[in-house]
């Protein structure tokens, strides 16, 4: 919202610095987002009269100016055109710094001498809109009743700052400058003046008549304006609504626009002429009928819409945009001036469904109160009035469901005061309130506060809390005036959670690992399913109605493409040894498109390239190892995975709980990352699921442990997991344990055949163990692994 | 027989001195001082020497077979420290070249400030709750004071799956599921991720939050102010203030901004703060009654509070992280720095 400080000063004496009263508003929670001063460009240019022109003697398209600026004559050298001897011209003396960067200082120009320059409307920021003669390709020339000598900020009304105050959307009525004076008023102790409403009526009645017939307005106000003037507005008006960044347009757009930055209140002008039957129907949308409005668009309405309409069509989209079809112009004569209060929420709804934001539907979007249509209405007559504009029709029309009754708040001191945890006394309260325009009192140890209609954000003792204290100022905790922490505060037991532990326990262990983690979003492109060549219902993704783009409309159902996104990108860059994981949620549909909240399982992955298939396994194993899983190791079917370099982690039921391995060739290559990128996902959930790690201890071992190796020769499809098991079986009781500790390929060895190494080792917990039981337990195992696999010893 | 000696110890110190390698030197002693040694066959031709002048002879033996150990001895030290420094020079490895073990990795910032916050919070008695990331309209707005098509949805751009539910806003959804089941007293976070449909510069459309609750009798935006200048101290360092700002949340009432003084400059002023000396850094307030109530929570008795960090944003300050996107990317050139 922007206002600017003399509009302020309309209604409150205040005089201060406007840097000071920035801060003392967003203190109060009236956030000034922005000081702008409008002359910050226009020191050291005045108002100049031009006393004589000559010819320059030493260039033809230069010309000699003598200028009255004042307290002295000046030389201007100008190669203008459209100046004129008696013109009056804004001049830019020394020490001038004009917004387009020109800095001004004096200089001879082929020989003669020059005190500064004539200004443009550009030069000096402003446009045909604010001032005639601005936008034209020369030297603005200004009206002759400019005094001159004087400066060219106070000359054009641009001594002026503006405040952009950011307004929370619990204070529309802040949405205006007389809200905010309100609000300048309490945190500087100053005096509200109140706008003038008063207004001149005339003798010609008032011809037409409004019906209400929607739920959706709670009030419809209107007055009828004969023989209207439409021309350009006084430059006063045009100053304030440019400074706020209103473009003005004539008299009667210009002083609803004004209005509305001053009172909050949005209006509509329509032209009389134009409303059959002299009636104006304010009814919902008839599903089907269309109207065309003021942004040349057509727009088709329903029964969600609010239209105001008369006997026979549609005119406004209400408190939206106006239909051509009724709209004012320069021919305007007559016209009917609408100051309504509408629904916000059936605003809303309509301005979203057509995409249309404007002034009136934003301020409308906030909520417009009962009594600001009446308002917003008189000041606008009164403007209409004072500016001898038209003629006011007797008797304005009101017609409204029902005026909302005031109410009182109630709130003890003492409750304020716990809420708070001050000590803030009865009276300050008091004081507070009403410098807010609040009328309040104190009865007994009860505050009372009546409070008016544009303060519908005030409901209960909690709300007059924050009143007392953003006003009162939030610093008293610093001043040790605020009571001690409290101490009564129930012990309560701090709890981490199952999840938060066991994911920072695999987290820390990943990194001790070498891996780095990665954060990516939930989003992903939908044809990422198809890069990972997945086949079940992981292909079904829940999709944003409102993505950022295509590429980020899709919730991840895996993962994968995250990581090997993640991969890819540092693969481009040159990055090498990457191993990287990430913990996050993927999302299940139950069905699509969603009737239910959908089912989202905790999930780590982890990804590395320069990695050997025996590393990244161990990693995995160790991660999974955090918890009392005991699992095996069984092919993979994940399809992003190479069929025979990857491996499922499940449990004795079949139950998988992560997936790893060599990524597929296929995958790589859509990816762009090395062929030889390792994938996991573990699903931290389900590991969340078992039961507490435990460890059954035994004893350390006696007596010595005797080490042998053994290598054998097997075809390749044999498994080390296979070896390892009947190994063990065949040690029977004095197995303690077996380590692969080497394999080997050679021709020599013959075709698809393998030596593995294994180092054995063998413990009786009663007796050392002699060479004999030794030697006869290694030559069991030989035979074993000789019968069941056909192994030979190397 | 003198002479003789005389001759030995002669030849047996030149020998020695002739010796190159340990070989040598076990031979040495083979010849000298072992058991068929000439030592030892001088000592056998005591027998020959008359008896008085055995003792004579003998000290003579004695210091000759001492003179020669004590050579020997001389001479095997050297060629011990010398095998030694061999082996020491062999065992020399280059020291700069890198270490074989894998170097650690590292967690992400933002991780850190969470592990860092939640560290805090449980050991202040509050309890770690999360809910789904994807939220029904309720437990997102409504339930938190915010009804549909009212302004202060304004406030969040959302990502809609579907009319009813939203990628979560705020972790605040988390806060509404929990007042439905848990009695009060109590004081819980929620961590987790959540959604705006922002993406700028400056905004990520994905983004961590911590809110945190208590629930009690008789607590005040006072306590809030000592409990969150007490977690600020300890995130940012014992001489951190916050200051109040007023504000609005649909959901507290009274609502405030809280500024943190700046951890770059301590509040003096510099480019991380603006020169302002504060950041902006998390929203708070008293939780309005409508809400306590909505959750069944009794507003007449029990009064609440509640405050909601930023994590990344933090994490960006604390690490003096300036470019958001560096966040997402996951360039391990990013990550490493922190490790």
């Amino acid at each position: 919202m922007k206002v600017t400080y003399n509009w302020l000063k309309d209604f409150v004496d205040v005089d201060m610095s406007a840097e000071e009263l920035a801060k003392k508003l967003t203190n109060a929670g009236m956030e000034v987002e922005e000081i702008i001063y409008l002359n910050k460009h226009l020191h050291h240019v005045v108002v100049g009269k031009i006393l004589k022109i000559e010819k320059h003697p030493n260039a033809d398209k230069l010309q000699v100016c003598k200028v009255d600026v004042g307290k002295e004559v000046v030389q201007i050298i100008t190669s203008a055109t459209n100046i004129f001897e008696g013109a009056i011209v804004p001049v830019s003396l020394e020490g001038a710094d004009l917004i387009n960067g020109v800095k001004i200082s004096k200089s001879k120009l082929r020989g003669v001498e020059s005190d500064g320059m004539f200004c443009s409307g550009e030069e000096l920021g402003i446009d045909e809109n604010f001032m005639p003669g601005a936008s034209v390709n020369g030297i603005l020339i200004l009206p002759d009743n400019f005094v001159v000598g004087q400066s060219i900020d106070e000359a054009l009304g641009l001594n002026d700052v503006v405040f952009d105050v950011g307004i929370t959307p619990n204070r529309p009525d802040c949405m205006s400058v007389i809200g905010l004076a309100r609000e300048v008023c309490a945190v500087t102790g100053a005096k509200f003046k109140k706008p003038d409403l008063s207004y001149k009526e005339s003798i010609i009645q008032n011809d037409m008549t409004v019906e209400l017939k929607s739920e959706k307005c709670s009030r419809y106000m209107a007055a009828v304006l004969k023989n209207v003037k439409i021309e350009k507005s006084p430059l006063k008006i045009r100053q304030r609504l440019f400074a706020v960044g209103i473009k003005p347009i004539n008299t009667l757009v210009d002083l609803t626009n004004y209005v509305l930055i001053e009172m909050g209140q949005p209006m509509h002008a329509f032209d009389q002429k134009y409303i059959e039957g002299k009636k104006i129907v304010v009814r919902d949308g008839i599903a089907g009928e269309k109207l065309s409005v003021l942004n040349h668009n057509t727009y088709t309405l329903n029964e969600s819409d609010l239209v105001i309409a008369d006997i026979n069509k549609p005119m406004v989209i209400a408190g939206v945009i106006g239909g051509t079809n009724s709209c004012i112009s320069n021919e305007t004569r007559d016209a009917v001036i609408e100051s309504a209060v509408f629904d916000l929420k059936a605003i809303r709804l309509t301005s979203k469904k057509i995409g249309v934001r404007t002034d009136s539907s934003a301020r409308y979007s906030k909520g417009v109160y009962f009594h600001s249509a009446e308002d917003g209405l008189k000041r606008f007559l009164n403007l209409i009035s004072s500016l001898e504009l038209g003629d006011i029709c007797k008797g304005i029309i009101d017609e409204n469901r029902a005026v909302p009754k005031t109410r009182d708040v109630y709130a003890k001191v003492d409750d304020i005061n716990a809420i708070l945890g001050t000590a803030i006394s009865a009276d300050d309260m008091v004081r507070i309130l009403n410098s807010l325009q609040i009328p309040t009192k104190l009865e007994g140890d009860t505050i009372v506060a009546n409070i008016p209609n544009f303060r519908e954000d005030l409901e209960n003792e909690y709300d007059l809390a924050e009143e007392v204290i953003r006003i009162y100022g939030y610093d008293v905790y610093d001043r040790g005036e605020a009571r001690e922490a409290y101490l009564g505060w129930k012990l309560t037991q701090g709890d981490y959670g199952k999840k938060v532990v066991l994911e920072r326990k695999i987290k820390e262990g990943l990194k001790y690992s070498g891996f780095f983690e990665a954060m990516n979003y939930s989003f992903i492109p939908p044809d990422s399913v198809s890069k990972l060549m997945l086949t079940d219902n992981r292909r079904f993704m829940i999709k944003i109605a409102n993505p950022i783009g295509e590429e980020l409309s899709c919730m991840r159902t895996s993962l994968a493409h995250s990581m090997l996104s993640s991969l890819a990108y540092n693969f481009s860059v040159g990055n090498k040894e990457v191993r990287l994981f990430e913990s996050g949620k993927t999302f299940h549909p139950k069905a699509l498109p969603l009737t239910e909240l959908p089912i989202e399982i905790n999930k780590i992955s982890m990804g590395a390239y320069d990695i050997s298939f025996a590393e990244f396994k161990a990693c995995v194993e160790n991660a999974v190892s955090e918890t009392s899983l005991s699992y095996k190791l069984v092919s993979s079917k994940e399809p992003f995975l190479h069929p025979g370099v990857s491996a499922d982690i499940v449990d004795e039921n079949g139950e998988i709980y992560a997936s790893f391995g060599q990524i597929h060739p296929t995958v790589a290559k859509n990816y762009n990352i090395p062929k030889t990128s390792m994938f996991a996902e573990i699903d931290l959930d389900k590991l969340l699921s078992l039961p507490e790690k435990k460890f059954v201890v035994k004893q350390v071992p006696k007596f010595p442990i005797v080490d042998r190796d053994l290598a054998i020769v097997v075809k390749e499809e044999i498994s080390n997991s296979d070896l390892e098991s009947a190994i063990k079986s065949a040690c029977g009781k004095i197995f303690y344990e077996v380590k692969l500790f080497d394999v080997y390929r050679n021709k020599a060895l013959g075709d698809g055949l393998k030596s593995m190494a294994y180092n054995i080792r063998l413990s009786n917990e009663n007796k050392t163990l002699t060479d004999e039981e030794v030697t006869d337990t290694i030559a069991k195992v030989l035979k074993a692994l000789k019968f069941r696999y056909g192994a030979s010893l190397r | 027989m003198e002479e003789k000696l005389i001759d030995i110890l002669n030849r047996a110190q030149n020998e020695l001195k002739e010796i190159s390698t340990k070989d040598q030197l076990v031979d040495f002693k083979v010849k000298f001082l072992g058991k068929q040694g000439e030592l030892t066959s001088v000592l056998r031709g005591m027998r020959d020497v008359a008896p008085e002048d055995r003792p004579k002879i003998g000290a003579m033996i004695n210091e000759l077979r001492e003179k020669i150990e004590n050579a020997y001895a001389q001479k095997e030290e050297y060629f011990n420290k010398l095998e030694l420094e061999k082996e020491l020079a062999r065992g020399a490895i280059d020291i700069t070249e890198p270490g074989k073990n894998h170097e650690r990795g590292a967690l992400h910032p933002t991780t850190r400030m969470f592990n860092k916050m939640i560290d805090i919070c449980v050991a202040m008695g509050f309890k770690v709750v999360e809910g789904p990331e994807i939220e029904s309209d309720y437990y997102n707005f409504e339930g938190l004071n915010i009804p549909k098509n009212h302004p202060s949805r304004d406030m969040q751009d959302t990502f809609f799956i579907t009319e009813n539910i939203l990628l979560r806003s705020q972790t605040s959804s988390v806060q509404v599921r929990s007042m439905e089941t848990l009695k009060p007293p109590f004081k819980i976070i929620s961590p987790g991720r959540v959604y705006r449909n922002d993406s700028d510069a400056t905004h990520s459309p994905v983004f961590h939050q911590l809110e945190a609750l208590v629930v009690d009798q008789n607590v005040s935006m006072s306590d809030l102010k000592t409990m969150l200048t007490d977690i600020m101290k300890k995130i940012f360092g014992e001489e951190t203030t916050i200051r109040f700002r007023p504000s609005f949340f649909p959901f507290t009432e009274p609502s405030v901004e809280v500024d943190v003084s700046c951890p770059t400059c301590n509040g003096k002023g510099c480019k991380v703060c603006k020169g302002t000396g504060f950041l902006e850094l998390l929203g708070a307030g008293i939780v309005n009654p409508k809400v306590l109530e909505m959750s069944g929570i009794d507003s007449k008795k029990y009064r609440g509070f509640a405050f909601g960090f930023g994590v990344d944003r933090f994490a960006m300050v604390y690490d003096g992280i300036t470019d958001l996107r560096n966040m997402f990317k996951n360039d391990i050139r990013f990550l490493k720095q922190m490790k």
